[in-house]
């Protein structure tokens, strides 16, 4: 069963003459282990499929399937509670690692299982195993400013896989660090994947990490592409 | 995982630099409360304790302390015989700045009749009453001095025979008790250039009149004779009498004006310490107003600082009562600490200080809840500022 699916999503900032389509007619699907890469240049609308498929913006049509659950049809599914589903369907990878500055490492993967309502003892062995998993452990005490651009993106990694998501999106996770230390994180993402059985989507306008996806998908004006092709491809990405 | 705290923890250093300043903001606002309770305090001090049943002072005067007061000092003898007074005795006060103890001090003098229990200090610190018509006082223990020391006034030295503590005019000057004939002495004592100059302007007026010789020296002194007198008499009411019938009979038979304790002290409170009360309240209240101003500003900048990490946790999931917690448990622990710390140094150094501060408990807790409620409603600010900002402020959309 796939993790995503998403079909013909479309999302129109402003109306008549002044609307921007930032999504126009996405469609594609994720399978579990999967690591997709999305690269286009800014403005291309990567950031507002990030911010969509987060449920922080609301599509203008589509529709958004995750696991067997309908999540937008012509508006979000009733009951449908976005904090919540993030918090234990999606995990989140950021450009500027946005680890909460006055927690240590620790503390900061413990947070997102201390959100979804883990005990105090269970996130702190939780965030431990993560931390050592991603070869962090031994700075499980430094605050975030005492790391370096590395170890806090592992640490960002740690976080965003702490509840077990489904789906993991990363933002520009290698834009601060150099080709060794990016194909570095774009590898550990891929064994988190394929290791949690979770759908990694990474957004990145740096070609060189291309060569760690699996599949990559170019976005131009709203419009999604395989690499290499110009069209847009509905559900090409098959399993 | 309680995130306001571990915040504090990881910024100690700036935390207490922030509860610091605001606990000297919130230390200024209770030295407000103080001086507000002590200025009405020091303004009655000196009626209540005196524990007259009556104040007589000159009629159409709303003396001895609102104006000037002055009788024939032998109308206490009138005042002794009309029926229901039990006892009745002279009083005196002014005020008086001289040098004691090497410094110039501002002084309030009262005289009272030594050898009557009306008038004089309620009790002592140390040492023991006047027991001598002349040359003794009791001192507060604000002026330093101590028992056996002597101090002059005037033409005389006077010894410390005892002395008292807070016993202070309305103004907050320390008292200095003397027998009515030494406190008149201070009072009216002219020095000797001052007295030759007034007999000979005396002789010549004498003299235009036709007076010379023999009858120039009789008529002398009685003219150059200064008769003293008392600003009001204290009147002890029998207690099978009513205060107000013995009033209403001095006010009457002699001619005086007649003032219970509580009318005194009425007189005070909306004369003398109205002004100053009424200022000391509107300060109170404005920086009341400024410490709730400057918490909502310190609040608002410690989220604005968080803006991206309150971003992030809203992305992740985090439901908004974690978030309003995060602002409004700093906000708590700001304001309580600083009226802590703000209250302990006014506790501490409250015996220092120029004026009498009373810190009354009630305003003190009044106070705190005032602050801490206001503080909390004005960090709504900060609140509002948290809940306004989108989760995609994280991926910097």
């Amino acid at each position: 069963m796939n993790i995503l699916r998403v079909d013909y999503l479309t999302k129109v900032f402003g109306q008549g003459d002044r609307s921007v389509t930032a999504l126009d007619a996405v469609s594609f699907s994720l399978a579990p282990g999967d690591l997709m890469g999305l690269l286009g240049p800014s403005g291309s609308g990567k950031t507002t499929l990030l911010l969509t498929l987060s449920l922080v913006l609301e599509p203008t049509s589509g529709v958004i399937v995750f696991g067997d659950r309908e999540l937008y049809r012509d508006g979000w599914a009733s009951g449908l509670d976005a904090r919540r589903f993030r918090r234990e369907s999606i995990g989140f990878v950021f450009q500027g690692h946005n680890l909460i500055p006055f927690l240590t490492a620790r503390e900061n993967v413990a947070l997102a299982l201390r959100l979804d309502g883990a005990s105090r003892q269970a996130a702190r062995r939780r965030a431990a195993e993560l931390l050592d998993y991603l070869e962090v452990g031994h700075r499980a005490g430094a605050l975030p400013a005492e790391l370096s651009g590395g170890e806090q993106q592992r640490v960002a990694i740690a976080r965003a896989l702490a509840n077990e998501p489904k789906l993991v999106l990363a933002d520009e996770p290698t834009a601060s660090l150099d080709t060794e230390r990016g194909l570095k994180v774009i590898e550990l993402l891929k064994r988190a994947a394929r290791d949690h059985g979770s759908a990694v989507i990474t957004v990145t306008h740096d070609e060189r990490m291309i060569a760690g996806f699996d599949t990559v998908w170019r976005m131009k004006d709203g419009r999604l592409s395989l690499d290499g092709d110009s069209a847009s491809a509905p559900f090409t990405f098959a399993h | 995982m309680d995130l306001a705290l571990q915040d504090v923890r990881r910024h100690v250093g700036r935390f207490v630099t922030t509860i610091v300043g605001v606990a000297l903001l919130q230390a200024v606002v209770l030295t407000m409360n103080g001086m507000y309770r002590g200025n009405v305090s020091d303004g009655v001090w000196l009626i209540e304790q005196t524990r007259a049943d009556l104040w007589i002072v000159e009629r159409g005067r709303g003396g001895p302390f609102n104006e000037q007061s002055r009788i024939p000092q032998q109308s206490y003898r009138s005042v002794a015989a009309i029926p229901g007074v039990a006892r009745a005795a002279p009083f005196l006060t002014y005020t008086i700045e001289r040098s004691i103890g090497g410094r110039s001090q501002h002084v309030t003098v009262v005289g009272y009749d030594v050898f009557n229990v009306l008038g004089g200090p309620p009790t002592l610190a140390a040492g023991r009453m006047i027991s001598a018509a002349h040359y003794e006082l009791i001192a507060d223990s604000k002026l330093g001095l101590d028992i056996g020391d002597s101090i002059r006034l005037g033409v005389h030295e006077y010894m410390v025979v005892g002395v008292t503590h807070g016993a202070v005019d309305s103004g907050g000057n320390p008292l200095i008790y003397l027998s009515v004939p030494d406190a008149q002495e201070v009072l009216y004592q002219q020095d000797n250039e001052a007295i030759r100059a007034e007999r000979i302007e005396s002789s010549r007026q004498l003299e235009a009149l036709g007076f010379s010789g023999a009858q120039l020296e009789k008529l002398a002194p009685l003219v150059n004779a200064t008769r003293p007198t008392i600003g009001a008499v204290l009147v002890a009411v029998a207690p099978s009498a009513d205060v107000d019938i013995v009033a209403q009979a001095i006010r009457g038979g002699l001619r005086l004006e007649a003032f219970t304790t509580s009318q005194q002290r009425e007189l005070m409170l909306k004369g003398r310490l109205a002004r100053m009360t009424a200022i000391l309240g509107l300060f109170r209240a404005l920086l009341v107003v400024v410490s709730i101003v400057i918490i909502a500003l310190l609040i608002y900048v410690l989220t604005v600082e968080k803006v991206r990490s309150i971003a992030t946790l809203k992305l992740i999931g985090a439901p908004n009562w974690v978030i309003v917690r995060l602002i409004m448990e700093q906000s708590v622990v700001l304001t309580l600490a600083a009226f802590t710390l703000g209250f302990a140094l006014i506790a501490m150094t409250k015996d220092r200080f120029p004026r009498t501060l009373v810190l009354l408990p009630f305003d003190t807790v009044a106070t705190g809840a005032v602050i801490l409620a206001g503080g909390m409603v004005a960090s709504l600010v900060g609140v509002w500022r948290a809940l306004r900002t989108p989760p995609s402020a994280a991926l910097g959309a």
